[in-house]
């Protein structure tokens, strides 16, 4: 029999109203108020343990209340954890998606919570737990809690999850290839989707276009005192590119020194090639400098518009590369860049 | 333009002593094959190798698939490939079908190339799992990119297109099993009733983006990088004036035989004169520099606005940097009042979480989406290599590598595989035979 653990508030897990709403954190032993229906649905599960806590205990002092609701866990075994149901409740929707992030973060195992579409820990952690489309309000608690422990006892039993639509989650922004059942090929899709668009009439993209993530331009600097360094996603890399970057769908980096360079030597020098599989090489491999511009920046400093150059280069393969790796990536390189002072980036591509 | 392509069911191939094909068998006198393998001197090695769906095999490099087709009325089947420049589209022609020939490296590899299982888990993601092939593995003395990543492999794909037309020579005097007659009038000769239903042009976006010929797509036989949109009539692709690309990463990949049996124009086609009248095709390519990009999707709406198009399909073949080209080309579209539907494949990284396509905009607000590069899959070891293996990790293939610091190398000792779906044969088949698609998890 696997085990499961249940989140509750105050006023489901039976302590108290809006009164008790700065109740700490505790945990009992077995099923507790709505954790009743949650057990009787689970399948080959039961719920061993409950955690309660206030909603304004948890708004005012979160982390100290994770702290203490994690602490509790320590000792236990379980499988699988619940939160919720919290229907339209926005500070029981902050508390559920909070302690099932941070569970999940810590004991890695399968949160699940369930929330209205307006509360808005929806858009606060649907992209790190399981979220339920539930009710308004505790009157649907008979049909959300269902759900939840549908989706559980899948998980449980290691059966094949049919994506968010399919199984009634929240989308997470994580996207996966599936074989439809229908085997219905692209074509006929495509010209289904067409004739609904010439008509007027309802259709559902098959890749509904995400939010974009802009990024600001920053603020300009004062070019003559500044250090820059150079980042390229053009695969510039010494002739046996050491760190092994892949030629497409890179997921590593590399930082080579360029202090004593005025120039970037070429692949007939033995010096520095391109390994990028996504454009022609012949330009990059006969001066590199093309891509990684190293001359010209010599000469700016020469000639004092830009104070300095930093010492080294950072590369990578931008083709075919996944837009979350290339954020990995980044993040890793900032870090080099601004313990040396860098101010400024000039980012190249191929 | 008329097109009679008759057909005869391949189900099985044996090697005899006369080429032939009688009730379903295809026999190839292999010496004779050869010879026109040959035809080219730079072949330095072939072979011809049968299989068929459930056999245990595993193909790699597959550089190129085609359907063995003759044309009846003379004149090559590839024209500016196999032969002189002529028209084609009209006429009759007969085909194999049920099997395709595939040009196979002995050794070598490439970033374009890719890999195919006949049988088990690794069988669904690929349509040249279900067909019977034969594969012409050879080895070429073109040194200058024997161990190049990008290859253009032309001596081993030119005598594949050779081996096709010699095989479908076998049936040329005999009597079809069945026939498809491809046919639509000039535009403005067509009846009222179908004038007045809403008119499609269906943009294709073959890929074009290596500034060196040899290694794009072909029109004709012309480099499609040194092409503007231009219109087309749908038989014209059906009928052998498109060759596959050498580059481009495998699963987003458009063969020869992919061409030959375009599922979407074959669908336009079956919607022509009920629901839709069928304009035609708007050959376009996919570019390098953003200008380019721009005059294409400008060359793309201005052709299609003059010909009348209310609607339009578009289909992009390739991923990241091309998705500039799918997305201005759609947004140009709408913009110029033409409905639009996109169809593309996806690269949400190993994770499901990047940004499904490198460009986006919201007006490109209906996409079928045919699959995910990124896809990882573990295969096990199959019983027969055709070709050779290590290819997969060594040469650079677009989805699989030397050594991965959690994943290991794409090639195991035991022979058992880990690969992103990238070095699919052609397995998103974009061009409409996709029965996959990417959803929420």
């Amino acid at each position: 029999m696997k085990k499961g653990i249940l989140y509750l508030n105050q006023f489901f897990g039976q302590i108290g109203g809006e009164d008790k709403a700065d109740y700490a954190p505790a945990i009992k032993e077995g099923v507790v108020g709505a954790g009743l229906l949650l057990n009787n649905l689970l399948e080959d599960a039961e719920i061993t343990h409950t955690l309660i806590c206030g909603d304004n205990f948890m708004g005012s002092n979160q982390d100290e209340a994770v702290e203490k609701l994690l602490g509790f866990l320590e000792d236990k075994e379980f499988d699988i954890f619940f939160a919720g149901p919290a229907f339209q409740a926005g500070r029981y929707g902050n508390a559920c998606g909070v302690i099932c992030k941070a569970v999940k973060e810590k004991f890695n195992v399968p949160v699940i919570t369930s929330m209205h579409e307006e509360n808005p820990g929806v858009d606060m952690f649907k992209k790190d737990v399981y979220i339920f489309k539930g009710g308004d309000s505790a009157a649907k608690m008979r049909k959300d809690m269902p759900k939840m422990a549908k989706f559980g006892n899948k998980l449980l039993k290691n059966e094949e999850i049919k994506g968010a639509e399919v199984e009634g989650y929240y989308p997470r922004g994580i996207r996966f290839e599936v074989f439809l059942d229908d085997e219905t090929p692209a074509c006929d899709r495509a010209i289904d989707m067409l004739l609904k668009k010439i008509n007027g009439e309802p259709f559902v993209s098959e890749l509904p276009i995400p939010e974009l993530d802009r990024v600001p331009i920053a603020p300009a600097i004062k070019l003559a005192d500044a250090k820059i360094a150079l980042v390229t996603s053009g695969g510039i890399v010494p002739v046996d590119n050491p760190d092994k970057i892949q030629s497409s769908a890179a997921t590593r980096w590399g930082r080579y020194s360029i202090a004593n360079l005025e120039r970037l030597g070429n692949k007939a020098e033995g010096a520095f090639k391109t390994i990028h599989a996504g454009y022609d090489p012949a330009a990059a491999d006969a001066d590199p400098n093309v891509v990684l511009p190293l001359d010209a920046l010599k000469a700016y400093e020469k000639e004092g518009k830009i104070g300095s150059i930093h010492d080294y280069y950072y590369a990578t393969v931008g083709t075919g590369t996944a837009e979350g790796e290339a954020k990995r990536m980044a993040l890793e390189i900032i870090e080099y860049l601004r313990n040396d002072g860098v101010d400024a980036v000039i980012l190249t591509s191929c | 333009m008329k097109l009679e392509i008759g057909n005869f069911q391949v189900r099985s191939i044996e090697f005899g002593e006369t080429s032939s094909y009688m009730d379903g068998t295809l026999t190839i006198n292999k010496k004779e094959a050869l010879a026109v393998v040959r035809e080219d001197e730079h072949i330095t090695d072939a072979d011809i190798v049968l299989t068929k769906p459930g056999d245990d095999v595993r193909i790699v490099p597959v550089k190129e698939a085609i359907e063995p087709r003759f044309r009846l009325n003379g004149g090559p089947i590839f024209p500016g490939v196999t032969g002189k420049i002529e028209r084609v589209g009209s006429g009759k022609a007969v085909a194999l079908k049920n099997c395709s020939v595939l040009a196979v490296g002995k050794h070598w590899g490439s970033f374009g190339d890719g890999l195919i299982d006949m049988s088990g888990e690794g069988a669904k993601y690929t349509i040249f799992s279900k067909l019977n092939n034969i594969c012409l593995v050879a080895d070429t003395d073109e040194e200058f990119e024997r161990h190049e990543q990008q290859k253009k492999n032309h001596a081993i794909r030119w005598a594949a297109h050779r081996l096709a037309e010699y095989l479908g020579s076998i049936v040329k005097d005999m009597t079809p099993e069945s026939t498809e007659l491809f046919e639509l009038g000039p535009i403005t000769k067509r009846e009222k009733k179908v004038n007045d239903l809403p008119s499609v042009v269906y943009v294709m976006q073959p890929q074009s983006q290596i500034e060196e010929s040899g290694f794009n797509v072909l029109n004709y036989g012309w480099d499609t990088n040194r092409m503007l949109p231009t219109y087309m009539h749908p038989n014209e692709i059906l009928d052998g004036a498109m060759i596959g690309a050498s580059y481009m990463c495998c699963s987003s990949k458009w063969s020869t035989y992919d061409f030959q049996n375009c599922p979407t124009i074959k669908s336009l086609y079956k919607e022509h004169g009920k629901t839709i009248n069928f304009l035609g095709i708007i050959m376009s390519n996919l570019n390098v520099s953003l200008e380019q990009k721009e005059r294409a999707a400008m060359f793309v709406q201005q052709i299609a606005s003059n010909l009348g198009a209310d609607a339009a399909i578009i289909a992009e073949e390739g991923y990241g940097n091309t998705d500039a080209d799918f997305i201005e080309c759609f947004r140009l579209l709408e913009e110029a009042g033409i409905k639009t539907v996109g169809m593309t494949n996806e690269c949400t990284g190993s994770d499901g979480t990047s940004q499904p396509l490198a460009a986006l905009d919201v007006s490109a607000d209906a996409i079928v989406s045919c699959g995910n590069v990124s896809t990882l899959i573990e295969l096990p070891a199959m019983g027969t290599v055709i070709g050779e293996l290590e290819s997969l990790m060594r040469d650079g293939l677009s989805g699989g590598w030397e050594d991965d610091d959690v994943l290991g190398p794409s090639v195991r000792e035991d022979g058992s595989i880990i690969m992103a779906n990238d070095s699919m044969f052609c397995g998103d088949s974009v061009l409409g035979q996709s029965i996959k698609t990417v959803k929420e998890f």
